[in-house]
């Protein structure tokens, strides 16, 4: 009988193991909020609430937006290389039927941080974001720790060009 | 010694200098947006583009007694199709208000990638274009527009003046449910000779696909 029960406790300890290994080494987790409905308004908050802690860069794409989806995976390895100094804020333009395709998105590439959901009209959305910004997608904004915008563009960028604007705040 | 030293002046200034200036030029991946101002007269009225019919035009062939409206518009973009089913009714109150209407694929980059001229011209025939739409051929005119997304939305007066920039509608998603039908309100305007109010307005759509 007590080997039974040796064998049970053994066979337990085996079962939890990965699990606890799992909990001890993972990641931090995938927050609740992967992707979060923002007004206009919330986004300015959030990108102010950074003021005097980090620089920010705003990226705002879509699943259907192809130099978008380019480019994703370089944003990402930005913000894994310069998590001190740099706040990634990801905003999602794609359609609400869309809005699940774009969180299965955020997870393929691992992002675990929160990021936002457009929400509402176009034109207060983008006026909210930038005043030089047209509309085009992607768009790309980098605000250094005092508030002031360093650069901005329209296109597509490479790892390169995203890290110079980090470095220039 | 002295004469050496003023002789590498010679040389090092211009490098110095020069790559102060490189200092100023935009980095890869970065590109102005300079829209066309309102009441600026429109760029390259007299460059032929090739329509998917195969004519070739001009804008001032477009243009009619009371104005031209040209839409950077393209066949891979998802906003564009969102839009499309209000492209033909635009169309027609162009008509009615005397104004000619053209439709522009800046895409270059993507001519290999859904935007050749036979996309085009399948696109015309599945969605029954009820007005031209032609190739911007190597991004000219979208670049001398200032264009810088599709849709994009440029309308102009009987003088070839630009009157309203921007977008079509506040919902790209549903006609139905516009509230603020933009385009339609300055072609009225336009017609009935009254001022347009707004003049610009902004809408999300995809970034011109530049040439390489």
């Amino acid at each position: 009988m007590q080997n039974f029960y040796s064998l049970l406790r053994f066979l337990l300890f085996l079962v939890l193991l990965p699990v606890g290994s799992e909990f001890l080494h993972a990641r931090p987790a995938v927050p609740d909020t992967l992707l979060k409905d923002a007004s206009p308004a919330d986004l300015k908050d959030v990108i102010n609430s950074y003021r005097d802690k980090k620089a920010v860069l705003v990226n705002v794409w879509a699943t259907w937006c192809v130099p978008c989806v380019e480019e994703f995976p370089e944003i990402v390895k930005l913000q894994r290389a310069y998590p001190d100094q740099l706040q990634v804020i990801f905003i999602s333009a794609d359609f609400t039927e869309s809005r699940d395709r774009a969180l299965n998105f955020l997870k393929e590439h691992k992002v675990d941080w929160t990021t936002y959901f457009k929400t509402g009209k176009d034109q207060p959305f983008i006026e909210a974001i930038s005043k030089k910004w047209s509309g085009a997608l992607p768009f790309s904004q980098v605000i250094s720790k005092d508030g002031s915008v360093v650069g901005s563009w329209e296109q597509k960028a490479d790892y390169e060009t995203f890290e110079h604007y980090i470095k220039k705040q | 010694m002295r004469v050496m030293t003023k002789k590498r002046l010679w040389y090092v200034i211009p490098i110095i200098l020069g790559m102060s200036l490189l200092a100023f030029l935009p980095i890869k991946g970065e590109k102005a947006s300079d829209e066309l101002e309102i009441g600026a007269k429109i760029p390259f009225a007299d460059l032929k583009v090739e329509e998917v019919s195969g004519q070739m035009l001009t804008l001032k062939e477009v243009a009619r007694e009371k104005g031209l409206l040209v839409n950077f518009s393209c066949n891979t973009c998802p906003w564009v199709a969102r839009w499309e089913d209000r492209y033909n009714p635009i169309a027609k109150l162009a008509k009615e208000n005397k104004i000619g209407m053209i439709a522009l694929n800046p895409n270059s980059g993507y001519r290999n990638r859904g935007e050749s001229m036979k996309d085009m011209q399948e696109r015309a025939r599945k969605s029954n274009y009820q007005f031209y739409y032609a190739l911007d051929k190597d991004s000219r005119l979208a670049q001398a527009f200032g264009a810088t997304h599709t849709p994009h939305i440029f309308l102009f007066d009987g003088d070839l003046k630009l009157v309203y920039r921007g977008a079509i509608d506040d919902n790209a998603s549903s006609a139905k449910n516009v509230e603020q039908p933009y385009l339609k309100n300055a072609i009225k305007a336009l017609g009935a000779g009254v001022e347009i109010n707004p003049k610009t307005t902004k809408s999300l759509g995809c970034t011109i696909k530049w040439p390489a």
